[in-house]
């Protein structure tokens, strides 16, 4: 008899019984629900007074935008949004606080800011002065692209392949109202990614160790199935706990976020995403959330794989939980300048780094046998050929183990 | 039924912990005495397959010790086993029943016939974290029992066990030995002078007696204080 399901079952009831999975989880949601409301809450001050509520923006920036939904981004929006911010008297000290704003411009303030991205122009008397040109704007956003292109160091491979991806786009683009993908993707992505990695760090940390500290190991590597079965389903376990914890939270946020800032706008192109307008992925931004979660489950179990070899090699929980925390931190904390184009590809692309859009949408890509493959298409690959390979080395690890010494 | 242990060392980076140890085991109880030090857990650690050798080799009936067949047949109670506190007694018996190889049903039955036989039917579903010494004890040595193992390894079985558990302790060794070896060790004589078919004396290591012991040969507890006297002491 194998007995992989039997040992499993009770592999999860033991990291599930464990109350520190509870609690770890529990942060996590509460995390999740103050990360998708914070934005909404308070007040907008200025000058120390109470001008506005967040929630209230909100609601009338969603209109505004709702209002713009279907519409192309072309010369009689472009040339609507112009006139509006034209009427803002100039020299005004703060200029959303005009009254010509928040009537004419405001409404328009969306395709502003694109238009203010795409053309990397911040100055607002300069863009009042802009000349409404639908084939400028996107001929502008194409030339700060290939600037971006080359700050980033890509190849002429790379270069060739963006710019056939945005040859295949047509334009103009059809603005559609995307909030809540623009709230998953920019920030939730990040937000999520951290928690779950914390989460499989702290989880996942003493699934091996303690079964060295508890002694229990004597028991379980004198048993037949206990140097083959045991390792597997232990590894299944944690792999299993992690992903659904993984699978939990993305759902949690992606049922909280549509539920304020609603689900529509799936088929907006990415282009249109203000923190991915660098982006010439043809996906679109509802597609583009899929693949980011996918990763992120991707990397939840990826890490989840690491951290029990790792819990396994160093036989102690706090040790393993270290190294996990502190590749976490040092992911959101250190960055390799781009000009070290391969020693900064690979640390963005690590596990512990790459959770947020700009890595998973990432402009640098990896040329295998003569192709190029996106970020998001080769590294989900790179990771579980890593996992598989950190599964079987762990195996020998846990299989060589000595009880010794106590 | 043979468990044959040939010229069995483990040596540490500066100590050698059991040397050259070689002996044939049958049928039978094996009492294994030995001052703390002595290398009885190590020598059962290595009859287990949790511990390499440094050098000789074990094998029951020709099936090497790093072997599954091997493993399939042994039931080890260590000296300090460990237990899962959110556990209950049966889901422990149960888990345990899985990893060594036993389909489900026949786990559950023999999970039920065992905490009869050492007396926690009635605490079966509460969890160990609220068990006493003596009942995580018992609890050791009904793991140890569930697949009917062949070769039955002891570290220290009685310890933590009441007078009266001790002695129905002993009558179940005494019984499992008629149809299996049992290897145990322990400090107190008695036992194994009750219950042991033959005794083996380790000392720093080696194996300094191997037999039957007989009332001819004088009190076993005598040659045990003589042998082991002063490190007896410092215990």
């Amino acid at each position: 008899m194998n007995n992989f399901g039997t040992v499993y079952c009770y592999e999860v009831k033991k990291i599930l019984s464990r109350k520190l999975t509870g609690i770890v989880f529990l942060i996590c949601v509460c995390c999740v629900l103050l990360f998708t409301l914070a934005d909404l809450s308070g007040n907008y001050y200025v000058d120390g007074e109470v001008v506005d509520t967040h929630y209230h923006m909100f609601q009338v920036d969603q209109g505004y935008r709702r209002a713009l939904s279907g519409r192309a981004l072309d010369q009689q929006l472009l040339e609507e949004m112009a006139a509006a911010y034209q009427k803002i008297p100039a020299m005004a000290e703060r200029y959303n606080l005009t009254d010509e704003y928040q009537t004419y411009a405001r409404p328009y303030s969306e395709i502003f800011n694109l238009v203010r991205l795409w053309t990397q122009q911040w100055d607002l008397d300069r863009l009042q002065a802009w000349e409404p040109d639908e084939g400028a704007l996107y001929g502008a956003r194409m030339e700060n692209l290939e600037k971006e292109w080359q700050a980033q160091h890509l190849s002429d491979a790379e270069k060739a392949f963006w710019r056939e991806q945005e040859a295949k786009t047509q334009t103009p683009l059809v603005y559609y109202y995307h909030e809540g993908y623009r709230k998953i993707i920019s920030h939730g992505i990040n937000t999520i990614g951290l928690l779950v990695l914390l989460f499989v760090c702290i989880c996942m940390s003493s699934v091996f160790a303690e079964e060295h500290a508890r002694r229990t190991d004597q028991l379980i590597l004198s048993s037949a199935k206990g140097k083959s079965v045991a390792y597997w389903a232990k590894l299944a376990a944690g792999v299993s706990v992690s992903g659904i914890c993984a699978v939990a939270l993305s759902a949690v946020t992606f049922g909280v976020v549509f539920l304020i800032y609603g689900a529509d706008g799936f088929h907006a192109s990415l282009r249109l995403c203000s923190y991915l307008w660098t982006s010439s992925c043809t996906l679109s931004i509802g597609q583009a959330c899929l693949a980011a979660y996918g990763i992120l489950i991707v990397t939840a179990v990826v890490v989840s794989v690491l951290m029990l070899v790792l819990s396994e090699r160093l036989h102690s929980s706090i040790a393993s939980l270290s190294v996990g925390v502190g590749l976490v931190m040092a992911g959101g904390v250190v960055q390799i300048p781009y000009q070290y184009r391969a020693a900064a590809q690979l640390w963005d692309w690590a596990p512990w780094r790459y959770l947020n859009a700009e890595n998973i949408f990432d402009i640098r890509m990896l040329s295998v046998f003569g192709s190029c493959f996106a970020s998001w298409q080769i590294v989900p690959v790179l990771y579980v050929l890593a996992a598989v390979a950190a599964a079987f080395a762990g195996k020998i690890i846990y299989r060589n183990y000595q009880v010794s010494g106590r | 039924m043979e468990l044959v242990i040939d010229r069995v060392s483990k040596q540490y980076q500066n100590r050698i912990a059991v040397d050259r140890v070689s002996v044939k085991l049958h049928k039978g109880v094996y009492g294994l005495l030995g001052a703390n030090g002595a290398g009885k857990t190590t020598l059962m650690r290595m009859i287990c397959g949790i511990l390499k050798p440094t050098g000789g080799t074990i094998a029951y009936d020709g099936i090497d010790v790093g072997e599954e067949a091997y493993r399939a047949i042994l039931g080890y109670l260590p000296q300090d086993f460990g237990y899962y506190p959110e556990f209950g007694a049966t889901d422990f018996l149960l888990y345990l029943a899985a990893l060594k190889g036993m389909p489900k049903a026949q786990a559950k039955r023999r999970a039920n016939e065992l905490l009869e036989l050492v007396s926690l039917q009635e605490v079966s579903r509460k969890k160990i974290r609220t068990f006493s010494g003596g009942m995580k004890q018992r609890l050791g040595i009904a793991q140890a029992l569930l697949n009917d193992p062949k070769l039955l390894v002891l570290d220290e079985p009685t310890a933590g066990l009441d007078p009266k558990e001790r002695v129905r302790f002993r009558n179940l060794i005494e019984k499992l030995g008629r149809d299996s070896i049992v290897l145990l060790s322990t400090h107190i004589v008695s036992d194994i002078e009750h219950i042991a078919d033959e005794v083996l004396m380790m000392k720093e290591g080696q194996l300094i007696y191997q037999g039957k012991w007989d009332e001819e040969k004088g009190d076993l507890e005598t040659f045990y204080l003589e042998q082991f006297g002063e490190e007896c002491a410092h215990e």
